[in-house]
């Protein structure tokens, strides 16, 4: 009975192991699309509008975000830990998914006052 | 809408109350357990509470600094804190002799009054993960003072107390989960009899928001009130479960009237903080019906924390204009006693002190159509904007404010109430959002704006002078920018201004001249008092710059905003030469 259930423990952990690496490499492979720009849009105007104005696309407590020349990973760990005294850090409350639809989203925004 | 009403005791039923101990709780002066003189009665030296005294007049009756000599005003020392992470936003207390004030981060620092000499200090210790993850934050806006201790609250949801000899915590007591919530305490407790009151940061955080009373010996939480759904009456005013994730908060200090034993505390904004449902709010959207007791003003019982009455200021507020700025001043008038207090949105509610009934309302900021009107006989709402999803253009006053969270200032010798007004608009596009709850809430705005000038005119801010219950204005004087720091009145006829450019400017509180002015180097964004220690009179001021709404200022008005420096700050204290 032990030597069973010491498998189906081994089973497990194997298969929660294949899996993160599987959603890791998804996550660092996968092309943004437009559905992660839309999902990005809902997250954006709850928590980032309030600093990145009209949606990114001006400058208003927090910088313009709309054509951006900071590569993709910049960004991602920009949102993940903030920066002191002018943005929160993010990376405890949005998952790897939440965090790269939000730079499909800023990454689709047309750079140009609105 | 009818939304004032009297509440009775039985209706309070979802006030927690602790522990019973409200009996045993010592009156006499001598115990030590009630609050100094100078908290009651503005005529002493000191500036023991936020708002100078519970009649929340920032004033000083000290006439040695006077409209006719204030041009010898000079630096007398100054206090660097360090690590003042957007600025210096605290009002200081001074009690026999000391400066009490608090920095970023939930500083306490105790200084000599007359010289700046340091006392003691006291850093907490910190969550700095949550910190870190915080919005509304690291500032500490201010310390109550009360039983020999300084209380503070900190910005992961402790309020601690420290000696006021040696800055040795008393105790320290944890009232919000904030590694849940994310928010915690920024705003000033204010000390009541035996009873240390805070109010939580709340607003488009969604959370409860409560306010609580603790024993200022012990530390121990004796209740809490939930400005969301704070009794079961109140809960029918939140559609589905929206009441358990509604905001609200009182994320800066009240005031206190002894006659009531009322505390009067302001509440912040119902989360979401935009509402899609537009003009369906009464029945769908992310929180239908009226939010009580959001964008309110409260009276609770000192003792109990139980609900004695209130006035919803906006049902069911869309915009952010919450009551949780804005000072409670106090006054006696024709034989009423009423109580005036600003809300955000740029009026002015004179309440009957006995019941929360309105007296009076009056408009101070000019640029508003978030309503059409408010009217006065019964503070109802006239014409509302509600925001349907999608794009609205020219929304006054932007999420600024008509007002913002610094305090007025009443004079009583010249009977006149001084308040800034802010004059700016925005643009917003509504969109449907879902709250973020796990693993640590965040926050839910609901749309994406940009700040804007208002139709045919510029930016600006306005300082009047104005009767307190009819808003009859004496005088105006106007700034390109508005100040966002507290004001001070002074019984020698001046009314001090810290501008956002970092002027620190003397009005005469008659006629508005300006009489005397000072550059401190950076911007303004905190409080300023007024006490005398060894026999001299002194103004003190704080600091620095890097508020939410100062940010706003470097895209809104460039120069010199955009180059201000946002981790600086000191106490400047002058006196005369």
């Amino acid at each position: 009975m032990r030597h069973i259930l010491a498998v189906a423990i081994a089973v497990t952990l194997m298969a929660t192991i294949v899996s993160a690496q599987e959603r890791s490499q998804t996550q660092s492979t996968a092309v943004p699309g437009p559905d992660d720009a839309l999902n990005g849009e809902k997250i954006f105007g709850s928590s980032c509008g309030f600093c990145h104005q009209g949606g990114g696309r001006v400058a208003g407590r927090g910088p313009k975000l709309a054509g951006t020349d900071r590569p993709d990973e910049y960004l991602l760990n920009r949102i993940r830990v903030g920066k002191e005294g002018a943005m929160p850090a993010y990376g405890r409350a949005f998952s790897e998914t939440q965090l790269r639809a939000l730079v499909a989203y800023i990454r689709s925004l047309k750079d140009g006052n609105q | 809408m009818t939304t004032k009403r009297t509440v009775s005791y039985l209706a309070g039923l979802a006030t927690v109350l602790l522990v019973a101990g409200a009996c045993s709780m010592s009156t006499s002066e001598t115990a030590g357990g009630t609050a100094r003189a100078s908290m009651s009665d503005p005529s002493g030296n000191d500036w023991t509470t936020y708002h100078g005294t519970y009649r929340s007049w920032h004033y000083s009756p000290l006439t040695e600094i006077n409209a006719d000599n204030v041009k010898r005003l000079r630096v007398a020392w100054v206090h660097h804190p360090g690590r003042s992470t957007r600025g210096l936003q605290s009002m200081p207390l001074v009690a026999d002799g000391v400066l009490y004030y608090t920095g970023s981060y939930s500083r306490v620092w105790a200084l000599d009054a007359a010289t700046g000499k340091p006392l003691w200090s006291y850093f907490p210790k910190l969550n700095d993960d949550l910190v870190a993850a915080q919005t509304h934050s690291p500032y500490t806006r201010g310390i109550a003072l009360g039983q020999g201790k300084v209380f503070v609250g900190t910005v992961d949801g402790r309020l601690i107390a420290l000696d006021m000899k040696t800055g040795q915590p008393a105790w320290d007591t944890k009232l919000v989960n904030s590694e849940k919530l994310t928010v915690g305490f920024t705003g000033a407790p204010l000390f009541v009899k035996d009873k240390v009151i805070i109010g939580s940061q709340g607003g488009e955080w969604p959370g409860r928001g409560p306010i609580f009373g603790v024993d200022a010996a012990s530390g121990r939480k004796v209740w809490e009130f939930f400005t969301v759904a704070g009794t079961e009456e109140s809960k029918k005013t939140w559609g589905g479960e929206s009441w358990k994730t509604g905001g609200g908060g009182g994320w800066m200090a009240g005031g206190y009237d002894p006659e009531t034993n009322a505390v009067w505390w302001g509440t912040g904004n119902p989360a979401p903080l935009y509402d899609w449902a537009g003009f369906d709010w009464k029945t769908s959207g992310p929180r239908p019906g009226d939010n009580l007791f959001t964008t309110s003003v409260v009276a609770l019982d000192a003792d109990t924390g139980r609900l004695k009455f209130y006035h919803q200021e906006l049902p069911h507020d869309a915009w952010d204009f919450d009551s949780s700025v804005g000072e409670f001043v106090m006054l006696d008038r024709d034989g009423k006693k009423l109580v005036v207090h600003p809300n955000k949105g740029g009026h002015v509610f004179v309440y009957d002190r006995k019941d929360a009934s309105v007296v009076n309302v009056w408009q101070l900021a000019k640029n508003i159509n978030f309503v059409k009107g408010v009217d006065p006989k019964t503070g109802a709402l006239i014409g509302r904007r509600d925001l349907p999803l999608g794009k609205h253009t020219n929304l006054c006053p932007a999420i600024a404010g008509g007002m913002s969270w610094n305090s007025g200032a009443y004079s009583p010798k010249t009977g006149l109430y001084y308040k800034i007004g802010q004059e700016w608009c925005m643009d917003l596009e509504v969109i449907k959002t879902t709250p973020v709850l796990e693993p640590q809430a965040q926050l839910d705005i609901g749309a994406n704006f940009t700040l804007r000038n208002p139709e045919g005119a510029k930016a600006h801010g306005h300082l009047s002078g104005r009767d307190p219950v009819t808003g009859t204005k004496k005088w105006e004087v106007t700034f390109p920018e508005p100040p966002l720091a507290s004001l001070l009145a002074t019984g020698g006829n001046l009314v001090f201004v810290p501008d956002p450019r970092g002027m620190l400017r003397a009005y005469n509180a008659e006629t508005g001249q300006e009489l005397w002015s000072h550059n401190n180097g950076i911007g303004h964004n905190g409080g300023i008092i007024s006490y005398s220690a060894k026999g001299k009179q002194y103004i003190a001021v704080a600091t620095g710059w890097g508020s939410l709404v100062g940010d706003e200022f470097g895209a809104l008005f460039g120069e010199p905003f955009k180059s201000m420096p946002k981790d600086s700050g000191a106490i400047v204290v002058f006196t005369l030469e």
